[in-house]
């Protein structure tokens, strides 16, 4: 009669070491020293890829060091970052992504979420109108605003096109302030709206359907039922989704750069791409590295403020 | 007996680790400072005199350009006659969009290491890259190997000298860091069937022939030119009429903006521009460039377009065009000629020089010096131009080759003594999107034309000024 084998063990690792080490395996790697080794390459390319490059920026970001001019680096300590802070320059900027980030994640939110809550209504077709919906999402940002460029163009583009079918007059989307920034908007907004769709349509479908039988047991109506059953429940979700899309659109180049460069003159100019000009057309690299750690803070401590208050919000 | 994990201590290993990751990162760091003190020099290293030996291996030539059809030109063109005189060395031009082009050669300097051997730069990219050390000084070569007399000075001047020409003459003494590769300025294409076979002769005129124009047949666009604000397009334009109407970009000698480009002159260009050619244009151009430009003449919706020469072969490809089914039934239509005069009949410089990677291997070096060396031959020149290019060498530019391989090549030979080129120091990358960007948003009605002329002068006088600046510079 064979030794009958252990029904529990403190580690489960510890199981394994029972049976004898597998053939050519080291007796001195320990299960501790193969986890290292394990995860070693990818923190090596963690360190070599991420947290090296932040730290050499974050240096950077204290000299008047150039790439291009060479040359030793020298100490300037926070004036850098006193010159972003008071630049007028950047002010426009920040004004100019502001309205973005909240124009197109606040449109972006809305339709998300109705688009969501109709899809969530059906019965059929789901899953196909879900992947026709995600579509946009999937393509390249810089595909994206090459072909609305093109749909844009005031001359030749396909929506004035119609508009003109229809007895309208021609507008100039990407040459005139206030059209520009508002195609920006329309653009990321076609693009993104899918994302939002997405993490909505998961809060929806997660909703228990106990709650609506018992609503329309009480006779509640479809707006009640909406706004004290499916809103509260999913607002916490809608609220990370907004969470990323601001991050996100926050960050804006690729489309600036493909649909307007900025222009008309700097009027859709977003802080990032404020932030390449100062890098790339005078190379002036300690200045783009303080613009760049200021938008990490900014992004970093709006964060944590908007996490704690998802935080209170689940509390409660 | 199970032991109690101590707090706040960790095991062996995993301090090995921590040390170990501290190490690295200050290894990295240090290595890192330590590769600073490669960019300490100032200054462009030199060329040699005579051609070194050259090699015998496969040897592929590397350039970068932008991408636009003269690239192409050149890549095919060098590869069919250069290989008859190096059959191991082929030619690669590499491109990139032209709004990354200074961008795509300037990052790669910054890196210390360039995957071309021959970078095709901007006459006003010269001084950035002399004063960082990123090209060869090739003054002794040239002395050696080429004939400095067989040019027009200016062209020469403009495309290889550092500091700059000033007032179109070459300082004999002063260093040259390369060699013209493609003349180019801008041509005034004009509808010969819509205005008549004689192009008008002063820019007042112009306009006013391109408004009847415009009223005279709706749906064709009185003036078509740049106005984008990528690249140099908005500023080019707003130079070419600034000088027409006789001011001045800057006073190179005291190095002063703020009171000299926004002069009387100055004032009236912008006005011109931005009050009297703007409305000639058609709605929703303010993002136009070369291309568009194009496109717009092909279609017939333009009465008068200003582009660069070396960007208008394509208007007479019978397949890009609604204005005929053969090249001489678009030319029955087309008129090509030298920009109108007013004040002044200055000119826009345009085109490029090729220069040497500093960061080349020295084998590819000899073989760019014996690139240039055959490219500048008359022979070569001549053939050059037959080809699509356009030459700097005297001889070749009154040639029969080239002024009979396109219409506007006449244009070009006529133009060149009255050619005017920006400002060619370490800053003009600052200085031209300040220009652009202004421009731009006067022509697209963002700004007044007087605030937009007023904040370009102060703010490309605050980049020059801001030399002794420590922080935020480049805001």
């Amino acid at each position: 009669m064979s030794d009958p084998a252990p029904l529990t063990t403190d580690h489960p690792g510890q199981a394994a070491s029972a049976t004898p080490p597998a053939p050519g395996r080291s007796r001195r790697l320990s299960d501790r020293g193969l986890a290292v080794a394990f995860i070693s390459p990818a923190l090596l390319l963690l360190l070599a890829m991420s947290v090296f490059p932040l730290l050499w920026a974050l240096y950077l970001s204290f000299t008047d060091y150039s790439a291009t001019r060479g040359g030793p680096a020298h100490f300037i300590w926070f004036e850098n970052y006193t010159a972003i802070l008071t630049s007028a320059q950047v002010h426009l900027r920040a004004l100019t992504t502001l309205i973005y980030v909240f124009g197109a994640v606040t449109l972006q939110t809305v339709l998300g979420f109705a688009i969501a809550y109709l899809i969530s209504r059906r019965t059929h077709g789901r899953g196909l109108l879900t992947t026709l919906f995600l579509v946009p999402m999937m393509l390249s940002p810089v595909v994206v605003g090459l072909f609305w460029r093109f749909m844009l163009d005031a001359q030749f583009g396909v929506i004035n096109s119609m508009l003109g079918s229809l007895g309208l007059g021609q507008v100039e989307w990407l040459t005139r302030q206030r059209t520009a920034l508002i195609s920006l908007i329309v653009v990321d907004t076609w693009q993104w709206t899918p994302f939002i769709m997405l993490i909505a349509l998961a809060g929806l479908t997660a909703v228990p359907k106990y709650l609506y039988e018992a609503a329309s047991i009480d006779r509640a109506s479809e707006w009640f039922r909406f706004r004290t059953i499916t809103l509260p429940l999913v607002w916490p979700l809608l609220l990370i989704a907004v969470l990323f899309r601001a991050i996100e659109a926050f960050r804006l180049f690729d489309l600036v750069y493909i649909l307007t460069s900025g222009g008309p003159g700097v009027s859709t100019e977003t802080l990032s791409f404020h932030v390449y000009k100062v890098a790339f057309l005078g190379f002036n690299t300690g200045t783009a590295s303080a613009y760049g750690i200021l938008m990490v803070l900014i992004v970093i401590v709006l964060t944590q403020l908007y996490l704690r208050y998802l935080n209170k919000l689940k509390e409660d | 007996m199970r032991y109690p994990k101590r707090i706040g201590r960790l095991s062996v290993p995993g301090r090995k680790v921590q040390l170990a990751t501290a190490a690295m990162l200050v290894a990295t760091t240090v290595a890192a400072c330590g590769g600073q003190d490669d960019g300490a020099k100032a200054s462009a290293p030199k060329a040699p005199a005579t051609i070194p030996e050259l090699t015998k291996d496969p040897l592929t030539l590397s350039f970068i350009w932008f991408d636009w059809p003269p690239a192409h030109a050149l890549e095919a063109f060098a590869n069919a006659e250069y290989k008859k005189e190096r059959p191991n060395a082929t030619i690669k031009v590499n491109t990139v969009p032209n709004a990354n082009w200074h961008d795509a050669i300037f990052t790669q300097f910054a890196a210390h290491k360039t995957d071309f051997d021959i970078p095709i730069l901007d006459s006003q990219h010269i001084g950035e890259a002399v004063t960082n050390g990123n090209i060869l000084d090739i003054t002794d070569f040239v002395k050696t190997n080429i004939d400095v007399k067989a040019y027009n000075p200016y062209l020469l001047a403009a495309y290889g000298q550092f500091p700059q020409a000033e007032t179109g003459k070459r300082d004999e003494n002063a260093s040259l860091y390369g060699l013209p590769l493609l003349g180019d300025t801008w041509t005034m294409i004009y509808r010969k069937d819509l205005i008549g076979d004689k192009p008008p002769q002063t820019w007042d005129q112009m306009i006013s022939v391109a408004e009847k124009c415009q009223t005279d047949h709706p749906g064709v666009s009185g003036l078509a030119f740049h106005q984008a604000n990528g690249s140099d397009a908005a500023a080019v334009t707003y130079n070419t009429v600034n000088g027409v109407y006789g001011g001045n970009l800057w006073d190179s000698k005291t190095r002063k903006i703020d009171g000299v480009l926004n002069d009387t002159a100055g004032q009236e260009a912008m006005d011109v521009l931005v009050n009297k050619m703007k409305p000639l244009t058609a709605k929703g151009s303010g993002n136009w460039f070369i291309d568009e430009v194009n496109a717009a003449v092909a279609q017939g919706k333009a009465c008068i377009a200003f582009n660069w020469i070396a960007a208008s072969g394509g208007l007479l490809d019978p397949k890009q065009s609604t204005l005929g089914t053969t090249r001489e039934q678009i030319l029955d239509k087309l008129g090509f000629a030298t920009l109108p005069s007013q004040k002044t009949n200055l000119v826009p410089l345009g085109g490029m020089g090729m220069h040497v990677s500093a960061y080349s291997s020295k084998t590819n070096q000899a073989e760019a010096l014996n690139f240039m060396k055959w490219f500048e031959r008359a022979d070569i020149q001549k053939k050059w131009a037959a080809a699509g290019g356009v030459p700097s060498r005297k001889d070749a530019l009154e040639s029969p080759e080239f002024l009979n391989a396109g219409p506007f090549n006449q244009v070009y030979t006529d133009s060149v003594p009255r050619m005017r080129d920006m400002w060619n120091v370490p800053e003009y990358a600052r200085l031209v999107d300040i220009e652009n960007t202004n421009v731009n948003a006067a022509l697209n009605g963002a700004k007044k034309p007087k605030d937009a002329l007023d904040d370009i002068a102060k703010e490309q006088q605050g980049v020059l000024d801001s030399g002794s600046r420590k922080g935020g510079g480049g805001l």
